[in-house]
């Protein structure tokens, strides 16, 4: 355990053992199914068998007397029990200039179910298995329509048109950039590369499943709503405001250990509004525990986007233009993150770390009959740089230039800082090819032909991947409120709406505080998942540091500076003759003082309590240069990570071990997409093909034996009193395009040559191993006409 | 139903079960034993791995009823908060946790191996723990607390 005397080793900058752990690894966490309430029900979700039909009837007469059960809810119910529709997209346009358009996202389908796996009735029953029994027992007559779930299916003129304000399925549509400009540019350059790209549908997978918890107060007809959530305050919020139409202070919802999120458990979900409102309706407590295969048919999914990309490049490889075409599955109900990321938040960063002068980026969210999108670690910025970056490993092939030396050519210099990027974005700082140089110092480069032959000798082909990238953080969300309150009983209790889910900010929030109150760390406990505790955004799009942690540090030191005239007081000496060393309040030349919480224990209420909101200035800027080389089996066409480095620029670190758990963990988040992840529907009869662990493939423990991970922390972030930069979505960013880029340039090695970007991901052996035959999937290509 | 006696964690349970009930909904539902996690419904996942008669078993692909007359271990008599076991030791030290929900399966996996093999090699490490699905830790920091916790226990014999 931590010592508790060497102050100076726990507070940032050092790999402090996680305050975390001790719980989780003695199987005594709090995990939403390990909650339970005296008399609960348990809700069971009968869910649709058809991609896209009309319910016609529902029989729940079996079923409502079967034993065990409490209640049986169709959609048709909640609407007449006032329940109103989730949210969906806002903000964006329809190509002909009209609002954006959803069709209405019922908690349970009215008339109509969109997609295999959307929730139809829900049954309450007093145990699970009874639930279950009963649900199988409600008999629902439906009546086919037409159905599409491929998004190039969707977008051809003779698909089934899935709502009647969106033609052509179309429900919204983004255009950045010049397009005549880039006509202009592409028509004058030296070479032009073109890319038909996949970025297929995944699904987030956290070990733990959605569940849900609610229970009502009788005295005070409150709700209390346990959920696994990244972002308790917003899921509160939507369904008080949009779904219930009840006042906020009704509901409180908590979170207690959440078993992992990756963006997929942000925002409310209907499983939640059916838990809320049922356990509303009858006094009961509800508890609903999603199965892994309610998982895969209900949860947001993160990806599914068809991309054409083109680079105009002049003679020596300088990028005159950048054209990014798109269109994005958003699933059968357009939601606001679904389209944000892909219509605005992914092209933020579609010129990356070059300085491209001219973009023509044309993107539209279709709908299809498939589960809504969400955020997926990264969000949007996977895609977009994947994009550039397979665009630019193409352009290095047919240059005949080293890929590396050609992204050096345009990257954005230092000296540029701070940079607007042609999507209005502006970079605060940046050393980029300093960044890549140590990187492919880090991987030596320039060893590789040795590497290259001695795999050719044992029959193995090998490739070289490399992808320097920049990221966007911050959620779009700046600001953060920290209560702190140092307790005369010797504890310091610090309050964040940010949510735990894995990534470790409860210990570098406490490093953070010992930072600034120097007392020992056991001394520091941090709370979260408590709306009546405190609101705010939660955690996503890796924020949670720097922005809950600067309030945390500017908090702390208005604590400090508060007590120092607190202590003043008590020591009856001017304010600014005190000063504040490692717990203790003394009078500067004397050996008068007062411990920090023995000043607590005599304030009025034995506390001394702070409050206090600090926004930050904006989003930080974190990069790297990844860099991978693959072996292949050319008889199986399996694909082996054999080296894996990395450079990346985090800004201030506080705490490196958690640091470069982020930065390996999410890697291997992006090496499965890369090589086996993969959702999938069949496109005839629109049924969900990857519906357990053994059709959805994992990485395993096998798939990397060790990462190289550097990090260089002499870029700070100018936009936060940290300095820090979000780590949480950078290295599965890098770890995509890296891989892709090996096993490209290891098949083009092989006698393809450029045929070889023809492959998309995931690079199964399968894939690979047809790649190696000459055959390559048809990707077709997408076209956005002009306006 | 059946009446069952068997011992968990050392201690002897005696319980009237439905045939169908899974080990780890006894486990879970009856004992309060809640460490033992449930992370798929295709045994794909290993959260809910405990020791069986020593041997690693998904107590989700079991049935209580085949438990009558074994021994059962689960993550809560590996060790305690104030004394956590070397295994639970060297995970903590080699950050092989992040949202924790697979550390249990993946500590009993490593107590099985380690019983079997002292000082694994890596492969065998592969092997021991290729049935345990983590998403968060990217597994090398997982890997090195085996290592590490194989190092451990051999110093303590």
């Amino acid at each position: 355990m931590n010592a508790p005397n060497e102050l100076g080793r726990f507070g940032s900058g050092n790999s402090v053992r996680r305050l975390e752990d001790p719980t989780l690894v003695t199987g005594t966490g709090l995990y939403t199914d390990d909650a339970n309430q005296v008399g609960q029900v348990h809700l069971s979700l009968l869910r649709s068998p058809y991609p896209h039909a009309r319910i016609v009837s529902i029989d729940t007469s079996s079923a409502a007397s079967m034993p065990g059960v409490v209640g049986i809810y169709t959609g048709a119910d909640l609407v007449a029990a006032g329940v109103k529709p989730m949210p969906t997209v806002a903000g964006f346009k329809r190509p002909d200039g009209s609002p954006a358009v959803s069709p209405p996202r019922h908690i349970l389908a009215v008339d109509v179910a969109r997609f295999v796996g959307e929730a139809v009735v829900a049954i309450l029953a007093e145990t699970r298995e009874q639930a279950q029994a009963a649900r199988d027992a409600v008999f629902v007559d439906y009546e086919a329509l037409p159905a599409v779930v491929d998004v190039s299916d969707a977008a051809e003129p003779n698909a089934p048109q899935l709502w009647p304000a969106a033609s052509g399925n179309v429900s919204a549509e983004a255009r950045h950039g010049d397009a005549a400009k880039a006509q202009a540019a592409f028509e004058s350059a030296a070479h032009v590369v073109k890319l038909d790209l996949l970025h297929q549908r995944l699904s987030a997978v956290p070990m733990e499943p959605r569940a849900a918890l609610g229970s009502v107060d009788p005295a005070t007809g409150r709700l209390t709503l346990r959920l696994s959530s990244q972002m308790p305050s917003g899921a509160r919020n939507t369904l008080c405001d949009a779904v219930l139409g009840i006042p906020q202070d009704k509901v409180r919802v908590v979170v207690g250990d959440v078993g992992g999120g990756f963006g997929m458990k942000t925002g409310l979900y209907p499983e939640d509004a059916i838990v809320a409102w049922s356990a509303l309706k009858t006094g009961k407590p509800v508890k609903w525990v999603a199965d892994r295969s309610e998982e895969f048919l209900a949860s947001h999914a993160g990806r599914d986007v068809v991309t054409t990309g083109e680079l105009a490049l002049d003679a020596n490889g300088k990028v005159l233009a950048l054209r990014v075409w798109s269109l994005a599955n958003v699933g059968a109900y357009a939601t606001g993150s679904g389209v944000a990321i892909q219509l605005l938040i992914g092209p933020w960063v579609g010129t990356s770390i070059y300085d491209i002068p001219v973009v023509d980026y044309r993107f539209r969210a279709l709908i299809t009959n498939t589960a809504p999108t969400g955020p997926y670690r990264g969000a949007g910025r996977p895609e977009a740089i994947y994009n550039i970056e397979r665009l630019m490993d193409a352009a290095a092939r047919r240059l005949g230039m080293d890929p590396a030396e050609l992204r050096r050519r345009n990257m954005i210099r230092p000296d540029q800082m701070p940079y607007k990027n042609p999507m209005g974005q502006v970079y605060d700082t940046g050393h980029f090819d300093s960044i890549t140089r140590q990187a492919l110092e880090l991987a030596d480069w320039n060893g590789f032909d040795a590497r290259l032959a001695e795999s050719k000798a044992r029959g193995k082909l090998r490739g070289r991947g490399i992808a320097s990238f920049l990221e966007w953080t911050s959620g779009n969300s700046f600001e953060e409120r920290v209560t702190v309150n140092v307790s005369g009983d010797g504890y310091i209790e610090i309050f964040t709406a940010t949510m735990a889910m894995g990534q470790g900010i409860v210990t570098t929030y406490a490093q953070l505080a010992v930072d600034v109150f120097g007392v020992p760390i056991d001394r520091i406990r941090i709370i979260q998942g408590d709306t009546d505790r405190g609101v705010g955004f939660g955690s996503a799009g890796s924020r949670s540091l720097f922005t809950a942690g600067s309030a945390l540090k500017v908090a702390s030191e208005k604590t400090v500076d508060l007590s120092k005239s607190l202590a003043a007081d008590a020591l009856e000496a001017s304010a600014l003759d005190i000063e504040y060393l490692a717990g203790r309040f003394n009078v500067v030349g004397t050996d008068r003082g007062i411990d920090l919480f023995e000043l607590a224990s005599r304030q009025p209420a034995r506390q001394v309590f702070m409050e206090s909101s600090t926004t930050v200035s904006g989003p930080t800027w974190p990069n790297g240069c990844h860099i991978c080389e693959v072996e292949i089996d050319p008889d199986t066409g399996e694909t082996a990570i054999v080296a894996y480095s990395s450079m990346n620029d985090i800004g201030r670190v506080v705490n490196p071990m958690i640091v470069r758990g982020q930065l390996d963990g999410g890697a291997v988040q992006g090496i499965g997409q890369a090589l086996c992840e993969q959702v999938v529907y069949d496109t005839e009869s629109g049924q969900l093909q990857t519906g357990t662990l053994s059709d959805y493939a994992l990485p395993r423990i096998d798939i990397v034996a060790r990462f190289k991970t550097e990090m260089d922390t002499s870029v700070p972030s100018t936009n936060n009193p940290l300095g820090v930069k979000g780590v949480g979505e950078l290295g599965t960013i890098g770890a995509t395009p890296a891989v892709v880029n090996a096993v490209v340039d290891a098949l083009a090695r092989s006698g393809l040559g450029a045929r070889a970007e023809q492959v998309q991901m995931p690079l199964t052996p399968e894939t690979v191993w047809n790649a190696l035959q000459g055959r390559f999937p048809v990707q077709r290509a997408v076209n956005i006409p002009g306006v | 139903m059946s009446t069952i006696q068997l011992k968990v964690n050392g201690n002897p349970v005696s319980q009237q079960v439905d045939n169908t009930l899974l080990l780890v909904d006894l486990l879970r539902t009856r004992l309060g034993l809640t460490g033992t996690h449930v992370g798929c419904d295709t045994s794909q996942c290993g959260g809910c791995t405990v020791l069986v008669d020593g041997q690693p078993t998904k107590s989700c692909t079991m049935l209580a009823v085949q438990a009558d007359g074994h021994e059962v271990s689960t993550i809560e008599g590996m060790g305690s908060v104030q004394a956590p076991h070397a295994i639970q030791q060297a995970f903590m030290e080699c950050h092989g946790l992040q949202c924790g929900f697979c550390t249990p399966g993946m500590v009993m996996a490593t107590a099985a191996l380690l019983s079997k093999h002292p000082n694994p090699t890596d492969a065998q490490i592969e092997h021991g723990l290729e049935g345990n699905l983590c998403r968060c830790t990217g597994y090398v920091n997982i890997a090195e607390s085996v290592r590490v916790a194989a190092k451990s226990l051999a110093g303590a014999r």
